[in-house]
């Protein structure tokens, strides 16, 4: 039990790994084996998580479930890791997508064994990232998470999964390009990769000066490497104009890929800004608050716009996760215009104002994580008993599959951002909070908000309205295990749009602390 | 005793007339023989310093011995080679067995 | 009643139908009847305790209302933001002040009759229909738990719409009530309609549901604006806290009343969309193909009037905002537009041929005269009326069911399936064939004309000419003498149309075997109606005015007027102190013209209507007499003064051209993949050339690197003869040579070259 309490973040992380060597050492044959396997294995973070939820202390200032081990001192890098409300939040969205992802994975029949153990070194990959404290350890997670996401999407995607695939690997990787050089520079510079400390270090260097161990100058360097953070991330959530990977890779991945693609993955890019571009960079973020509010808000107005001209089922769903991640960037602006200058600022509305938005960006985060997942597993749901993603080859299913029709119409409207449901919370506290701080920005907004009703309410009439066509007449009902990936889902998005607290608090409690 | 340098003497002439002999015999086993001739001159060297520097030691008388027997043996395997290269090219002519060439 | 157990009893008013929705979606959802006897629990335990929270408020002396007029108040802390003690955690609650209870007494009850006629309307007990998504006529509606599920839902919404203390709570229940607007109006999803040209227009259900959500939405997202602006300003969205005169004030100073007048205006674009006034009045009318319940409950009693209550609850800040130091426009923009509609639906209303499609907009008109009265600063009055209107127009509508019903029956036994029950060209006569729907209607009809005395309307809609009238002519404000003439000319209309239904639907006749065959209607739809026709005529007692002549003597007192009024009277007061404010909340001497007005109005408009439709009601296949003398201005009414065109070509299609063009094929998988694809081909391109240079020059250089050495090679390979003696020869001069170096060394002679 010690060693347990001991290691508990170390087991969650790397837990998964362990069980995808497992998983890929069982015989490819034993289907069923290895997908009930894979779900068991995959539930075992969830419980660690909870585990750490229940225990995890509110009014404690710092990081917890905190374990560090030297790993390379020359360079000032050790295996850090720990949470903060923050961070937890995310190990819990992560634990809570796998396993329904796995279990709504339960229809592959080709490799699966490879295909669980891709997931849950995914897993690791996902965890070990929200996790980490140090700057090494960050990119290193970073990078790991592509490669699966790769070749799940290249091996058991849709038609096009070749195109889709490179595009989303080159395209990210080449952000993270320049993520290792300012890495690499800040590492050299002042000697330790430990996020901690360069909270403390990085921020404070001089600036007019020199960089520590090398002949340039700090100002170029930190520009130079704020952008370098900036892009990489911005390409992750990911903020228009850097979308474009996102419509082929989600359309194109495996159900269950796009699950965690929408739900979990995206929410790297954003939790990079967090922890990393805006506490690093306070200067520099407040400076180009303005920048990225602007883009958060092209990214709900073009996203709006592009989705409801999508005739493709699952592309729209795609598209709406700009627009939604759109809200998250637009918080984000918010938090990084009064963190930045955090010292300067005596008005307490303008700071309340960012832990408004903040709280919603991040909350928003896990919000979509649920419902995205969620549209994705329905949509799955439905080609599975079509074949085709074709919008107008829909209609009229709702006479058909009526409990499959309420369960859609549930989840678009968590998706919409209909009160009762979670994602109303989330976007509220972004408007409430960004309101004061980029009103040009929120005002235009609206029209994606707008837009967002018009390409939800496409998507459910075109699919489940209208006289029935003949075609569709027999489609059978969800299956209990289709039940079971969604109900978690639901329950959860009820739960939240009434009762936010429990999630919220911890947020809270974080971002007032980093705002304080 | 007769001085140290008349031996070396006999074994330097001896030398060069096994010398000349490796250089202008046209057969194959006069060279041999003309070897053979060297390598006595060598013995000769041999035993002759160490009687006159150090008798007490076997040294020289061993090593001497080592000579002989390397000299009967690399006699044995060259006239091997040579009646094997005359079986094939029927000729012991020193010019003529240029199978080596370039 | 302790304040303690009404606050409870507040919180429970909005849960049972609430469960009754979440029973009925997971539980109930097979059996119809338990879901609507779920559904009927619900609704009916909200009319109970809304009715004892009601009157328990309204029971207490006006003098204690008017200065602690918010009877219940509890909030809890909902969405965390910053520390707890320190910080400013949003709050989410109820509030009961005596407009609330009114409107409780109003909603609970309309909502409730609803229900006990849905039960009827869908044929509960008849053979069960077969086709999902479609009308089934005069059989069991095979979707009822959904339909009850939704309309519980909503129920619920709007309830907690009524007892919000707050925007927050407020924008929730306006919201959820938006999507059971949406799924309800598109509750027959798979119907369509194949229509000739001389057939009444529709558009499908689903499409209607759409066009209502969204259309509402835009105004929606406007009116987010304005609750995020007003958080920001008064740092807080609870009513009762912001409304006080003290922060009134504070706001005032700080950033100015004209802000706040804009704040009124961000929220009152919610009301422009919910209220279906003009520019968003478009949605309301197609939201008729809704079922007839829905119609009534959605955009009669409740989901309109919402958006009438939301501009009443924030009449502090509008007053603030059009008063002495803000702005004349606030006061023109909500009172011109609230005019403008009434008028503008009035005249669309006289050619219309559908008995809900007249009906729809006569009720975007009625809330057009609301808005107006509110614009003009006529607090009670456009209280007053909202109440009043929610009976007489739930009734109008459910009546009109009826006939609809009636129709169908008809229909159903001459096996008519192609002619429109809903044309009221095709009816007449139904007085004699459905007696109870007629007199019923008759009675919401001249509510809605505002027939003098004996029905709500006249007292309601006469306060708002009383009101206009003595801004007018104590204040000079000529917006409220618009205002008065505008409202008094669609007053005369509203009354014309009204009388032309009644006459085209019941008298004369019937023109077609349809109505030749109808019947009255079954219970649970007619007794609905005799009930809610009580209300009609008798709503309006309690708001007569002191002044009027004998009645108003003889009662002495405006109850609704000092009740309602009371809510916001001490409010008021001190703001008109503070300068702050035009108008408080005053008793109104009598005067004339108001009067006078609208009793002219209402007969002349009634009797109009008689003349021209009901001394000689039309005859089988005759066109309306209107049609001729109108002549194309009686296509342009009929065809809505061409609003959904204009919006089609200005809104609708640029839309979706910039969504599946613009965007799609031009920005995204133009530009920017066009660059992203730029750069890949330009690395390609890269590759390409780096295997040349490769090629060509690495390899290459290797290669002629290596013939040069061969070549060199080649010449030193004629050293090698073959021959034994000459390789011991060379040898031999070689060691000599090295000796003779060694020796020399030794011996010195060559160390100085060295």
């Amino acid at each position: 039990m010690e060693f347990v309490q001991d290691n508990i973040l170390n087991l969650v992380i790397f837990f998964p790994l362990l069980a995808s060597f497992v998983l890929m050492l069982l015989p490819g044959d034993a289907k069923n084996t290895v997908r009930r396997l894979a779900l068991v294995f995959s539930l075992v973070p969830l419980l660690l998580v909870i585990f750490m939820w229940l225990n995890y202390d509110r009014f404690d200032a710092g990081m917890q479930f905190e374990y560090r081990h030297e790993w390379l001192p020359l360079l000032g890098s050790s295996f850090h890791v720990g949470v903060d409300g923050i961070s937890l939040t995310m190990l819990l969205l992560t634990t809570i997508l796998t396993p329904l992802a796995i279990l709504a994975s339960f229809g592959i029949e080709e490799r699966v064994n490879i295909y669980m153990a891709l997931f849950l070194l995914m897993e690791t990959a996902m965890l070990g990232l929200f996790a980490s404290l140090d700057l090494m350890i960050f990119f290193i997670f970073w990078e790991f998470g592509l490669i699966p996401m790769y070749f799940l999407i290249k091996i058991w995607g849709g038609k096009d999964r070749d195109y889709a695939s490179f595009k989303f690997i080159v395209y990210t990787m080449a952000g993270s390009l320049g993520l290792l050089l300012a890495i690499q520079l800040i590492g050299l510079s002042t000697g330790t990769f430990d996020i901690i400390q360069l909270m403390d270090t990085w921020v404070n260097l001089p600036a007019g000066g020199v960089l520590p161990n090398t002949s340039l100058s700090v100002d170029t360097v930190k520009t130079l490497a704020f952008w370098a953070f900036f892009v990489a991330f911005a390409i992750k959530i990911p903020i228009w104009p850097f979308h474009t990977w996102l419509p082929d890779a989600h359309t194109q991945a495996p159900t269950a890929g796009s699950m965690i693609l929408a739900g979990v993955l995206l929410k790297l890019g954003a939790y990079g800004f967090l922890r990393l571009v805006i506490p690093l960079f306070p200067e520099h973020a407040y400076l180009t608050a303005g920048i990225l509010a602007t883009l958060g808000m092209l990214s709900v107005v073009l996203g709006g716009y592009a989705a409801f001209g999508q005739w493709d089922f699952k592309r729209l769903v795609a598209y709406s996760s700009v627009n939604h991640m759109g809200f998250v960037v637009l918080g984000l602006a918010v938090f990084a215009f009064v963190y930045g200058r955090a010292d300067q600022f005596v008005d307490p509305k303008v700071t309340n104002d960012a832990i408004t938005a903040a709280n919603g960006a991040v909350f928003q985060m896990f919000n979509h994580g649920l419902s995205a997942a969620g549209m994705f597993f329905l949509v799955g749901v439905i080609y599975e008993r079509t074949h085709t993603r074709d919008l107008k080859l829909y209609g009229g299913i709702w006479s058909v599959l009526q409990v499959y029709g309420g369960i859609l119409i549930f989840t678009s409207m968590a998706s919409l951002g209909l009160p009762g449901l979670n994602g109303f919370v989330s976007e509220f506290l972004v408007v409430a909070g960004s309101w004061d701080i980029f009103t040009v920005q929120l005002a235009l907004s609206m029209l994606g908000l707008f837009l967002t009703g018009a390409y939800i309410l496409k998507a459910i009439g075109q699919t489940l309205h209208g006289p029935i066509k003949e075609e569709w007449r027999g489609l059978p009902h969800m299956t209990i295990r289709e039940h079971l990936v969604i109900w978690p889902l639901m329950i959860l998005m009820l739960t939240l749009g009434i009762w936010p607290q429990w999630v919220l608090v911890y947020i809270n409690d974080t971002v007032t602390r980093i705002l304080a | 005793m007769i001085p140290l340098s008349w031996y070396l003497f006999v074994a330097a002439a001896l030398f060069c007339i096994g010398l000349y002999g490796v250089f202008a015999r046209r057969n194959a086993i006069a060279i041999l023989m003309a070897v053979e001739l060297m390598l006595n001159a060598v013995n000769i060297n041999l035993v002759a310093f160490w009687r006159y520097m150090t008798p007490e030691r076997p040294v020289g008388m061993a090593w001497a011995v080592f000579v002989l027997t390397v000299a009967a043996a690399e006699a044995a395997v060259g006239l091997a080679l040579i009646i094997s290269v005359y079986r094939n090219r029927d000729s012991v002519v020193a010019d003529e067995l240029d199978l080596m060439k370039n | 009643m302790t304040e303690q157990t009404l606050t409870i009893l507040t919180w429970l008013i909005p849960a049972g139908p609430l469960l009754a929705f979440f029973l009925i979606i997971l539980f109930t959802n097979r059996s119809r009847t338990l879901s609507w006897l779920l559904a009927w629990a619900g609704v009916f335990t909200a009319l109970i305790i809304g009715w004892i929270v009601a009157l328990g408020t309204l029971a207490i002396d006006a003098h204690h209302l008017e200065e602690h007029p918010t009877v219940v108040q509890s909030a809890i802390p909902w969405l965390p933001i910053g520390d707890f003690f320190e910080g400013t955690w949003l709050e989410i609650g109820i509030a009961v002040d005596p407009f609330t209870s009114v409107m409780l007494i109003m909603v609970t009850f309309t909502i409730a009759m609803i229900f006990i006629y849905s039960v009827g309307y869908h044929n509960w007990g008849s053979p069960l229909g077969k086709t999902l998504g479609v009308p089934n006529h005069l059989q069991e509606e095979p979707l009822l738990s959904r339909f009850f599920a939704f309309m519980s839902l909503f129920a619920g919404g709007m309830l907690l719409l009524v007892v919000a203390g707050d925007l927050l709570l407020l924008f929730i229940g306006w919201e959820i009530m938006g999507f059971c607007s949406y799924s309800l109006i598109g509750f027959w999803y798979a119907r369509d309609y194949h229509l000739g040209p001389e057939d009444i227009p529709h558009i499908s259900p689903r499409k209607a549901g759409i066009k209502a959500f969204l259309t509402t939405r835009i105004a929606d997202v406007v009116m987010l604006l304005g609750i995020v602006f007003f958080y920001s300003v008064f740092g807080t969205l609870n009513f009762v806290e912001a409304f006080s005169a003290e922060s009134l004030a504070h706001a005032a100073a700080t950033v100015g009343a004209v802000t706040l007048g804009v704040i009124a205006l961000l929220i009152f674009a919610g009301t422009v969309g919910k209220s279906a006034q003009w520019p968003l009045h478009v949605w309301l009318p197609d939201a008729m193909e809704g079922p007839t319940p829905v119609s009534a409950v959605i955009h009669a009693a409740a989901m309109v009037s919402a958006g009438v209550y939301l501009i009443i609850r924030i009449f502090p800040l509008i007053a603030v905002g059009m008063g002495p130091q803000g702005t004349p426009a606030v006061g023109i923009i909500i009172g011109g537009i609230g005019a403008f509609t009434a008028l503008m639906a009035a005249t669309i209303a006289v050619a219309q041929n559908d008995v809900k499609g007249v009906l729809a907009y006569s009720t975007i008109s009625q809330l057009g005269f609301m808005v107006a009265a509110v614009g003009a600063g006529a607090y009670v009055a456009a209280a007053f009326h909202l109440i009043t209107h929610g009976f007489f127009k739930a009734l109008l509508f459910l009546a009109s069911g009826s006939v609809i019903h009636g129709m169908e029956h008809g229909a159903h036994e001459v096996h008519d399936h192609h002619t429109d029950p809903q044309d009221m060209r095709f009816m007449g006569g139904l007085r004699k064939k459905m007696p109870v729907t007629f007199w019923t209607f008759l009675i919401g009809g001249l509510a809605l004309s505002g027939f003098p005395l004996i029905s709500a309307g006249f007292w309601s809609k006469d306060e708002i000419f009383a009101e206009a009238w003595s801004h007018w002519t104590h204040e000079s404000d000529f917006l409220s003498l618009t205002v008065f003439v505008m409202l008094a000319v669609a007053a005369f209309l509203t009354a014309f149309y009204t009388m032309r239904q009644i006459s085209l639907t019941f008298l004369g006749k019937p023109r077609t075997p349809l109505a030749e065959h109808a019947h009255e209607s079954n219970g649970f739809m007619t007794i609905p109606l005799i009930l809610l026709a009580v209300f009609a005529v008798g709503a309006g007692w309690f708001g007569i005015s002191e002044g009027f002549p004998v009645l108003g003597g003889a009662l002495n007192y405006n109850y609704f007027h000092h009740i309602v009024g009371a809510t916001v009277f001490e409010t008021l007061h001190e703001l008109q102190g503070l300068h702050l404010v035009d108008y408080a909340i005053e008793t109104l001497p009598f005067a004339v013209t108001p009067i006078g007005t609208s009793i002219f109005v209402a007969l002349g408009g009634l009797f109009l209507g008689w003349w021209i439709y009901g001394r000689k009601p039309l005859k089988e296949g005759q066109t309306d007499p209107l049609v001729q003398p109108l002549g194309s201005l009686y296509t342009f009414l009929n065809n809505k003064w061409y609003w959904d065109e204009l919006y089609q070509l200005l809104f609708i299609r640029p839309t979706v051209y910039i969504s599946e063009t613009v965007v799609n094929e031009y920005v995204d998988k133009g530009i920017i993949d066009g660059t992203l694809h730029l750069i890949a081909r330009s690395v390609y391109r890269l590759g390409f050339y780096a295997k040349r240079f490769e090629e060509k020059v690495i390899s290459d250089g290797v290669d002629w690197l290596k013939d040069l050495f061969l070549a060199i090679a080649k010449e030193f390979r004629y050293l090698q003869t073959g021959r034994v003696q000459e390789y011991v020869l060379i040898s031999t001069l070689i060691a000599t040579a090295l000796i003779a170096v060694i020796l020399l060394l030794n011996y010195g002679w060559l160390a100085q070259l060295f």
